[in-house]
């Protein structure tokens, strides 16, 4: 049997930097891993602790939370609010024995198409050591 | 401990400072919220406790499951020129004020009538801090500093704690009792209640979706009293979270939900005003 273990990761990501970084990535031709599934958010501020979870029970093995810079958010203060949600969620995805290791949460601008990849990378490299997570199977 | 709660009401109805005052009322042996106006009604008042043998306990900030605002709210809505006394614990104490910090309640409107808890309730609720910030009727006493059961999951590792957590949550039937008692606990539209986020009727619920909607909903505004916990009809250890995100929210922004009317939530601000300490 086949036991390669390609990850499934969902990346969040705000409309006006961390997409458009995404699709600078694409436009460079910079290569970053197929597991990567992106969704489109007008902003890192909407990114509902609930929605991560959600993602990680349908079978996600990993969560990416990306935004503008702190500072450079388009509605001034959005990626404030996902960074402190992030950070107690994770604290208690800990608690519930949920490695919060598969969730992280980034800044990446418009113009760093390169840094998106890296993330990508990095991230998708991380989560294959940690292995599959398929909660809805483990739980119930 | 209790005719002296029942003197100084009876003080405060007679001399006007108060138009009346919400307590609990005993009735052939079962307690609910009342709203006493008469000074002869107040020797029926009684404190929930759990070690007394009488009183069952009570949590005066229960809902109904239809309507999600607790007995204050209501009272406030539809007097609302009246000053209303209450008979409050530490832990009612933090409730009201978590609630006036989110436009549930005007403190200004109400009168405090603030009771501490003896040790042994202390010890029953494993609560840290038995008392009102201002003491009207008992005497201080110390908290409970250390919980067993969060020491207990601490010392697991990710996968124990996962298969414990995966018994305790499957033993749940659904029946919103942590939610309709929780102080905390206001919003007319809940998540619990949504498909999008948990399937009605489904059981055993989306672990852990279905309890992780309350544990990080109300994070930032847990005051630890534990009803939830002592309500769960199949006894799962929901306290456990909330003490230790109370804790890191404390390590994390320096907040503590309920001490500080004047304080706005970490989660409700931005970094310049709360910054992430990790």
């Amino acid at each position: 049997m086949d036991t390669h273990f390609e990850p499934k990761i969902i990346a969040f990501c705000c409309n006006w930097c961390a997409y458009a970084g995404a699709d600078l990535a694409g436009v460079s031709r910079i290569q970053y891993p197929p597991n990567v599934r992106i969704i489109r958010l007008m902003c890192s501020g909407s990114v509902d602790p609930l929605k991560v979870v959600k993602a990680l029970y349908y079978g996600a093995d990993g969560v990416l939370v990306l935004g503008c810079h702190i500072g450079d958010c388009h509605y001034q203060t959005g990626n404030h609010y996902a960074q402190k949600r992030i950070a107690v969620l994770k604290r208690l995805l800990g608690y519930l024995g949920i490695d919060p290791r598969r969730v992280r949460i980034d800044w990446i601008s418009a113009s760093e198409g390169d840094k998106f990849a890296q993330t990508a990378k990095e991230f998708t490299e991380e989560i294959k050591k940690l292995g599959q997570l398929s909660l809805e199977g483990k739980f119930s | 401990m209790i005719e002296e709660v029942r003197r100084l009401a009876k003080k405060w109805l007679e001399s006007r400072k108060v138009d009346a005052i919400v307590g609990l009322r005993e009735n052939n042996g079962y307690v609910a919220p009342y709203l006493f106006t008469e000074t002869g009604e107040l020797e029926r008042l009684v404190i929930s406790s759990h070690t007394s043998d009488i009183i069952p306990r009570y949590s005066m900030f229960s809902k109904s499951q239809r309507y999600k605002k607790n007995i204050l709210y209501l009272l406030e809505k539809k007097y609302p020129k009246a000053k209303i006394g209450v008979v409050a614990r530490g832990c009612d104490e933090k409730t009201l004020i978590e609630l006036a910090k989110r436009d549930q309640l005007e403190l200004e409107k109400i009168a405090i009538l603030a009771v501490a808890c003896t040790k042994e309730d202390a010890i029953d609720c494993r609560c840290p801090t038995p008392y009102p910030t201002r003491i009207d009727v008992g005497e201080r006493v110390e908290g409970v500093s250390s919980d067993m059961n969060v020491e207990a999951l601490l010392k697991k590792n990710l996968e124990e704690r996962f298969s414990f957590w995966k018994h305790e949550l499957s033993k749940c039937i659904k029946c919103y009792g942590c939610r309709n008692v929780c102080p905390s606990c206001f919003c007319e539209d809940c998540k619990m209640e949504q498909d999008l986020w948990a399937q009605m009727g489904q059981l055993p619920p989306e672990i852990p979706m279905f309890h992780l909607i309350r544990w990080y909903h109300v994070a930032d505004r847990c005051i630890e009293c534990g009803e939830c916990e002592q309500t769960c009809p199949v006894d799962i250890p929901l306290l456990t979270i909330f003490k230790l995100l109370r804790k890191d929210i404390k390590d994390m922004f320096d907040y503590e939900a309920g001490s500080d009317a004047k304080q706005e939530s970490p989660l409700l601000t931005t970094l310049d005003e709360t910054p992430l300490k990790e």
